[in-house]
């Protein structure tokens, strides 16, 4: 009986040590990144048309998130309440990607043309679509750990010819091959 | 298949199972923006003597958080085993009950920065438990009131659950003397 009590008493005394609640805990691991010890560095790279593209960022957690140069954020779709994830790699190019998600996660995230018109990078001073039927662009989330993602990716995209409104005018379709595509360590920011 | 066998020996020697709606309160740091919450559970119980049981005890809790965002909120559903232990030795009356378990799945989904955000955990469940079993006319109940916690992350969510609840008998407490 003794022992019941003491059982009991323990349980409530020992749950009382810990100062915040499981979710408390979990946005502080994610917001923390690995708890002062976050990663070096985060890379990402691809190859548009065979020529490769590599960004690599010192202290990756150091940067501002709202102004980064390889980072991913979440965001507000705009006049809506609809949530979604931005990936953005700023170098000798750029690479952004939307993740369609209120909570971002391990899985595969894809963007075809049926979705519409949508620009996802930069190369050569060139802005690339998802535009043509066969166009698509998908990321792969391998791993999502203490607010850091890592993955691959690779798609087809459209040049544009002439940015114009309300339409743009667009070269070859699918003429863009993104390929190799991996990313690591990329902060997650809230 | 080894699930099945366990599973129809439990169901063997499972002589009772309790069946609930209860009202639950988180406690602890930052949970004065959860209002009451509602869990349900259903629970085997062994009678291992005239005063003691082995329980196994399934549960479904949902906690309603006032936090800005939409549908906010967490909902756990533990699995445990316990000890119940009436104090006269009757297996009716007052009664101690200590159990342990794993939260087989739990989700909070909180406003971060005026977005809900869902985030999943399991996590080591623990209980403490008091109550008085007793009867009804013909209808055995239990009065009853649980601190029960589940640990994941480095943190913990605490809550307290008062609730009313019957039980079916499958045999007699008296034919496991």
């Amino acid at each position: 009986m003794k022992q019941l009590l003491v059982a009991s008493l323990s349980i409530v005394l020992l749950s009382s040590c810990l100062k915040q609640s499981i979710a408390d805990a979990m946005l502080a691991n994610e917001r923390s990144g690995t708890q002062g010890s976050g990663p070096d560095v985060a890379t990402m790279s691809y190859a548009v048309n065979g020529t490769s593209v590599t960004v690599s960022v010192q202290d990756p957690d150091g940067q501002s998130p709202t102004a980064y140069q390889l980072g991913c954020t979440k965001m507000l779709y705009p006049g809506t309440t609809t949530t979604f994830y931005s990936l953005d790699c700023l170098g000798s190019g750029e690479m952004s990607f939307a993740f369609y998600t209120d909570s971002l996660a391990v899985g595969n995230y894809s963007y075809i043309a049926n979705y519409g018109d949508m620009y996802f990078a930069t190369y050569n001073g060139t802005a690339e679509y998802v535009h043509a039927p066969a166009d698509s662009l998908s990321f792969n989330i391998t791993s999502y750990t203490k607010g850091h993602i890592s993955g691959n990716f690779s798609g087809k995209l459209t040049p544009v010819a002439t940015a114009g409104y309300p339409t743009n005018t667009y070269g070859a379709p699918g003429s863009v091959l993104i390929t190799k595509g991996t990313f690591k360590d990329v902060p997650v920011f809230y | 298949m080894s699930k099945g066998i366990l599973t129809a020996v439990l169901l063997l020697i499972i002589t009772k199972a309790h069946a609930q709606l209860g009202i639950i309160k988180m406690v602890g740091h930052n949970t004065s923006n959860y209002s009451y919450g509602v869990g349900a559970y259903v629970k085997g119980i062994f009678t291992v003597s005239q005063a003691s049981d082995l329980t196994l005890e399934l549960g479904a809790n949902a906690f309603f958080l006032n936090d800005g965002g939409s549908g906010d909120g967490t909902a756990v559903v533990p699995l445990k085993v316990g000890y119940r232990y009436s104090l006269n030795g009757t297996g009716m009356g007052l009664y101690v009950e200590p159990q342990i378990g794993y939260n087989i799945y739990g989700v909070s989904s909180v406003n971060v920065d005026g977005y809900t955000q869902n985030l999943t955990f399991h996590g080591l469940v623990a209980a403490a438990g008091t109550g008085y079993l007793f009867l009804l006319g013909n209808t055995p109940l239990d009065l009853h009131l649980h601190y029960e916690t589940i640990v994941d992350h480095g943190g913990s969510d605490n809550y307290v659950s008062l609730g009313l609840s019957f039980y079916l008998h499958f045999g007699k407490r008296d034919d496991v003397q």
